[in-house]
């Protein structure tokens, strides 16, 4: 039996996609991206947050029928009120087997996946080919900034969006907005040049910074690092997608 | 099934008066200067009323003459709806020692007036108090024998006069100031039935100010868009006022009833039961909608003040604009509207007596007690049975004594049981004041002659269940740990409850963490369904209160969530709860209302919904809300009202009774609880009301600060 690693089930995720919502955020994440707002996913293992309110257990393990027969009796009401699942992490792909098979389980019901595409192609195909749409977190064009950045080189990721581009499946570009790093003129234009011809596309969301991005970590003993200024204003050019003729909008902010 | 792709068709959601006339008012209430018209000494009654021997009604009619009179008319340049208070408070009839001798042996209710019901004030307006005053000699000539009616009727028309006096010099005053129009509206009314919209909102005003300076509190105000409507609709009809003027009217009426809340008894400031119901059903059943109910939101939006609390009557078929537009006064914070489903409070109100006319017409009272307007004494609050307590005693005597659990749930069953006998036995003597004025404005009593206090049509009691998903966690975390695992031992439990979980925070975790919750898992929930069904038993195994009515149960808190854990003020005798088995420490929080314990990790609104959805709400039918936090960064998206609006029609199609939704932002709250200053105007739900943050106590605040928050 495939068993997973979530470290949060929520309900009414209103920024997560059409409808009424509910989010399984999958622990454990490959990127290392400096402004993450949630540093309780990049371990695929249980953790333990400390903070004010007392002493909290993150992660729990759950077998993919567990995790399914739980979202399985909402479905409906999922349905009826033009919403879905969403798949979120961390880096949901980390644990493709598992997803997978917890989507096999779901009944028919509007499934999203919310992903940085790092992962192999295979997996990706894999899950991406039993979702109704997809998010697809695009953070930076250039190679040795990605690294920089995130920690990982974004050959895969670029890869993956050709990929995704042939396969049928409608999807978002999500791009977060960090001061200096991914809100520049040469990062946004390299993206939307890199987007607006690609099939299945439907609109870029621009996700502004948000500052309390800092707050966890402490919780969790680790240490955040800005690889910016986060004072410097974020630059949120639109005009630069509606240029290339790719639909934008600028979401509330990054969600937590 | 709500259709995402077709946008609703939103409703304009903006006032469309010009709205700089009273936004002036608004402000002048909130810095409180119209305090600056009030008396300084009030009145002394007590001479009076032992020199000439009066009785308790005639001094009851007494203190509403006096309090008229006492009134000095006050008109304000930019006003057109009229009454301020200026008496600064209610004076005692009785002595201190007088009254105990009078309440020997006999139970009061709360402060002793009558409180928390509603008035017929569909038939006081359109009758008017002159004809109730017809009504009343009309009875007392056919009672002429009877001394009690007699007595009752003179002092009813006592307070009538009262009223048409103060009436009168307000018109007076009117006429001094120049004011024409609003004299010639006082020349009319309350006396006569108004002849139009501005003339029944003045009426209202003066005939519910008066229910206040009588001593009464929790005075609602019913189902206005069903009562108010045919006023208007005439006027629009006839365009003698078109929708900005009509809505300009309304506004003032709102804003009016914010004046004097510092001066009305509640347990906290703001808990002053200005309610008002919205929607529903016609009393034959058809759909009550009307251009005053989208008029009514929009008049709340505009004013953004604590009164009138607003509530509204909705059923799964509910259309989604309407729901939008009452979303916009939640996207505001104001904490209401609550939502009432029609399809599950009438089937439970028919079930438990209440001829199907008057379920139809039901209001909320204070909180979210359904009443019937005009023909209820219902004391819907007499008090709550405290769910944790029975848990945890159930818990710690069934595991000393080494039971089964299904003994344990015997044992809660029997303490709930107790707790709502003791109840019912401390109300035995129930002992409800005279009150002529307030009979005026009630079906029958002038025409039977008889006192509201002697009982109307419905005499009811209703008792919370409080702070009940706590119990239902304790219950779950013991089934599932000690006796279907066997992992936890029973002495350990026992320990370290006993210990306040310190130096066994192991074990708390797993309480916490790995044992069912309610509003999250099945094994919790299904225990809760337990708890009420013991509970609706309980009530309906008593047959009469006493007063000729039974035991309502319902599913609120009142503020009981935060009496049994920190203790009822200035009253020792019920210590609260110490650590229980769900893993919550001694003096943590209870929920309030149907919410899950603030301790437990829950997924959100669509589990808590299903959870609660399931309790057997036809033999409920006492009320009490899923109360729930929304974060602010729901609104955050457009589509964010769209979505909180399907939430609450979920809640409709569900089958749950009653809803609040309160929309918070965390930071703001920790602001406004170190810098008061900047967040005056700052409101929230407290726990069936809403009211400013800032002027609440430090332990409701910091309660709706551990609430759980939903779609951060």
């Amino acid at each position: 039996m495939q068993s997973g690693v979530i470290f949060d089930i929520r309900e009414f995720t209103v920024h997560d996609g059409p409808g009424i919502r509910t989010t399984v955020f999958l622990k454990g994440c490959p990127l290392r991206c400096s402004w993450c707002h949630n540093p309780e996913g990049m371990s695929c293992h249980r953790e333990i947050i400390e903070s004010r309110s007392g002493k909290r257990v993150v992660g729990r393990l759950y077998t993919a029928e567990q995790l399914s027969s739980i979202l399985n009796r909402q479905v409906s009401i999922l349905n009826a009120n033009g919403g879905g699942v969403t798949f979120s992490g961390g880096e949901p792909l980390m644990q493709a087997a598992f997803l997978a098979a917890v989507i096999d389980n779901l009944s028919d019901v509007h499934v999203l996946l919310d992903t940085s595409g790092y992962a192999p192609e295979r997996d990706f195909r894999r899950v991406v080919q039993q979702c109704k749409l997809v998010y697809f977190d695009l953070k930076l064009i250039d190679r040795a900034a990605h690294v920089r950045h995130t920690g990982v080189d974004n050959t895969q990721i670029l890869n993956n969006l050709d990929v995704l581009a042939t396969m049928n499946v409608p999807f978002v570009i999500r791009v977060p907005l960090i001061p200096g790093v991914t809100d520049t003129d040469e990062n946004l234009w390299a993206i939307a040049k890199r987007v607006h011809r690609l099939t299945g596309l439907i609109r870029v969301d621009l996700l502004p910074y948000n500052r309390a991005a800092g707050g966890k970590y402490a919780a969790l003993r680790k240490q955040f690092r800005p690889t910016y200024d986060e004072n410097r204003p974020i630059q949120a050019k639109l005009g630069l997608f509606a240029a290339a003729c790719v639909q934008v909008r600028i979401a509330g902010t990054i969600p937590n | 099934m709500l259709d995402i792709a077709a946008e609703p068709q939103l409703l304009p959601s903006a006032v469309s008066f010009n709205a700089a006339r009273l936004d002036s008012q608004k402000l002048r209430i909130r810095n409180l200067e119209h305090k600056a018209v009030r008396l300084t000494a009030a009145q002394n009654l007590l001479a009076e009323c032992d020199r000439e021997g009066l009785s308790w009604p005639r001094r009851a009619a007494r203190l509403v003459r006096r309090m008229c009179e006492a009134e000095q008319p006050y008109i304000h340049a930019d006003e057109r709806i009229v009454f301020t208070r200026t008496t600064p408070s209610v004076p005692p009839i009785y002595t201190p020692e007088q009254w105990s001798e009078k309440t020997a042996g006999r139970t009061l209710h709360e402060l002793g007036p009558i409180s928390n019901i509603c008035a017929d004030w569909s038939n006081v307006l359109c009758e008017g108090l002159l004809q109730r005053k017809r009504v009343a000699l009309k009875t007392r000539r056919r009672l002429a024998k009877e001394p009690d009616a007699v007595e009752f009727l003179d002092c009813a028309i006592e307070t009538i006069e009262a009223v048409l006096g103060l009436a009168a010099r307000y018109a007076s005053e009117a006429r001094r100031v120049g004011k024409n129009d609003v004299a010639e509206i006082l020349e009319r009314v309350p006396a006569l039935p108004p002849r139009n919209f501005h003339e029944a909102l003045q009426s209202l005003r003066l005939l519910h100010a008066v229910v206040w300076m009588g001593g009464h509190y929790h005075v609602g105000l019913g189902r206005i868009d069903q009562y108010l409507w045919p006023y208007l609709k005439q006027d629009l009809q006839t365009h003698r006022l078109d929708t900005a003027g009509a809505e300009e009217l309304l506004a003032e009426f709102f804003i009016s009833l914010n004046k004097d809340s510092d001066l009305y008894p509640g347990v906290q400031q703001g808990d002053n039961g200005q309610t008002i119901m919205l929607g529903g059903r016609t009393h034959d059943g058809r759909d009550a909608v009307n251009e005053l109910t989208y008029m009514a939101i929009r008049v709340a939006l505009y004013t953004n003040m604590i009164d009138p609390k607003v509530n509204l009557r909705i059923t799964e078929s509910t259309e989604l604009p309407l729901l939008t537009l009452a979303t916009e006064l939640t996207r505001r914070g104001l904490g209401f509207p609550q939502y009432s489903n029609d399809a599950v409070v009438i089937p439970a109100l028919i079930a438990n007596g209440y001829d199907p006319v008057d379920a139809w017409n039901y209001t909320v009272a204070a909180c979210w007690e359904f009443i019937i307007p005009g023909k209820g004494m219902e004391v819907v609050n007499i008090g709550a049975v405290s769910m944790p307590l029975a848990a945890d005693q159930a818990i710690r005597a069934g595991l000393l004594a080494r039971e089964s659990f299904d003994s344990i749930l015997r044992r809660t069953a029997q303490h709930i049981k107790e707790q709502v006998r003791d109840l019912v036995e401390r109300y035995w003597h129930l002992l409800l004041p005279p009150a002529p004025y307030y009979s005026v404005l009630m079906d029958g009593c002038l025409e039977a002659g008889r006192d509201l206090s002697c009982g109307l049509k419905y005499n009811n009691y209703g008792i919370h269940g409080a702070a009940s998903s706590s119990a239902a966690d304790a219950l779950a975390a013991v089934r599932k740990l000690v006796f279907i695992e066997k992992s936890v031992k029973l002495e350990e439990l026992l320990e370290a409850m006993n210990a306040n979980f310190k130096g066994h925070e192991d074990l708390q975790e797993r309480l916490l963490h790995d044992a069912p919750k309610t509003g999250n898992d099945p094994e919790a929930d299904e225990l809760l369904v337990r708890l009420f069904d013991t509970f609706t038993d309980a009530c309906e195994s008593i047959m009469s209160n006493g007063r000729g009515g039974r035991i309502r149960p319902g599913t609120g808190s009142a503020m009981y969530y935060v009496w049994l854990t920190r203790g009822k003020p200035g009253d020792c005798s019920d210590p609260p709860i110490g650590a229980t088995a769900d893993g919550r420490r001694k003096g943590e929080f209870f929920s309030a209302n149907l919410a899950p314990s603030p301790q437990a990790q829950v997924r959100g609104p669509i589990s808590v919904l299903q959870a609660f959805s399931r309790l057997n709400y036809r033999r409920i039918c006492n009320g009490g809300p899923i109360t729930m936090e929304l974060s602010d960064s729901v609104f955050a998206d457009p589509d964010g009202l769209t979505k909180c609006a399907m939430l609450v029609s979920t809640f409709a199609k569900l089958g749950c009774q009653q809803l609040q939704l309160n929309t918070v932002n965390l930071r703001t709250l920790l602001d406004a609880r170190e810098h008061p200053e900047r967040h005056r105007n700052l409101i929230v739900r407290v726990w069936g009301w809403s009211g400013y943050f800032c002027e609440l106590g430090p332990e409701y605040q910091e309660h709706i600060i551990a609430r759980h928050l939903y779609g951060d």
